[in-house]
């Protein structure tokens, strides 16, 4: 180290401002900090609350904890959903007691789509009121 | 009979405790006590008294509201100091290359100064010495140095830190505090040499 300089350095210390500065400091400083509060608005002074604490979560656990909690609240999210519209499962039907029942009305016949009894064309169903046919027109 | 530094710490830990607790008369108290220190570091790095003070009630505004962050992994001290160094150095950065140097009294206690008796009536004297000409010489060279460089000087050779607290304010090597350290001198002393004794 060099000592000359680091002496000559030193008496830089000797420069102070007048003895009562520190005390009207405090004061100035304290007037300062009210004015500030009254001027800021709300969300300025939460904002800098949350700023302020931010630094004391180390960023990984903090990633880590809000993935981890993203998932448990989607999986419960859609684990909730498909208990309300999916269908009772086979089980379910086993242990129903009550006895089946044909929905059905009386005479209103097979449930299978009408097929055309016509033996020289191959079998073609009935989609609609009108039959689709493949037979040839009568005329024309 | 003075504190040692461990009876400070443990009343730092409590008056910041109580701070956070919500209580402003503790932090009252460390701005009384932490002031007179910290305006010392901010003004040898700006040699403007307005300037200091200004960056003084930022440096204390700052400190307060981010207090309910501090966990004491550092002493308040430290951990004050580091935000007294970042705010002065971004404030350099930005003051225009043409200001004014606004310079407080030299105390009277220089007279009775071993140094400066030394230099200016010692055997070695080189010159008679102007106390403001040596003012103002000094405050020339430290603004010369680079913003980094003048904060290891006014932090080591000014306020007598040692040089691992030092790197724990700017966060840096013991290593590359001396390196500055030495730099700094080596560059003061060409800046200086009329008043140097030898």
């Amino acid at each position: 180290m060099n000592t000359d300089i680091h002496k000559l350095l030193r008496l830089k210390r000797y420069e102070i401002p007048t003895p009562d500065y520190f005390e009207r400091f405090l004061d100035d400083f304290n007037e300062r900090q009210r004015s500030e509060l009254l001027r800021q608005p709300t969300w300025n002074l939460l904002w800098e609350r949350l700023v302020g604490v931010i630094p004391e979560f180390r960023v990984p656990s903090l990633a880590y904890a809000g993935v981890a909690a993203a998932a448990v609240v989607l999986s419960t999210f859609i684990l909730v959903t498909q208990k309300d519209t999916v269908p009772s499962g086979p089980s379910l039907a086993l242990n129903d007691p009550r006895p089946t029942v044909n929905v059905l009305p009386p005479g209103s016949g097979d449930l299978r789509l009408p097929v055309s009894s016509r033996s020289e064309f191959p079998p073609h169903y009935v989609l609609e009121a009108r039959p689709v046919s493949y037979e040839s027109p009568y005329s024309f | 009979m003075a504190e040692t530094v461990e009876e400070q710490e443990i009343k730092d830990v409590d008056l910041v405790a109580r701070t956070q607790a919500g209580d402003p008369r503790a932090f009252d108290d460390l701005v009384r006590k932490y002031s007179p220190r910290l305006y010392g570091l901010v003004y040898h790095m700006t040699s403007n008294h307005e300037d200091t003070n200004d960056l003084l009630q930022d440096v204390f505004a700052k400190a307060y509201r981010s207090i309910k962050g501090f966990r004491g992994k550092s002493s308040f001290y430290t951990w004050l100091h580091t935000i007294a160094t970042n705010m002065t150095i971004n404030f350099l950065k930005k003051r225009s290359r043409t200001y004014n140097m606004s310079l407080d009294d030299v105390d009277n206690g220089i007279h009775h100064d071993p140094d400066f008796i030394e230099m200016t009536s010692g055997p070695d004297a080189r010159r008679e010495v102007n106390l403001k000409e040596l003012q103002q010489r000094l405050n020339e060279a430290m603004m010369k140095l680079s913003n980094e460089h003048r904060a290891v000087v006014t932090m080591f050779d000014i306020q007598g830190m040692p040089h691992a607290e030092i790197g724990k304010i700017l966060g840096t090597s013991e290593g590359t505090v001396r390196s500055r350290l030495f730099y700094a001198h080596r560059q003061l002393q060409n800046y200086l040499q009329e008043f140097l004794v030898n």
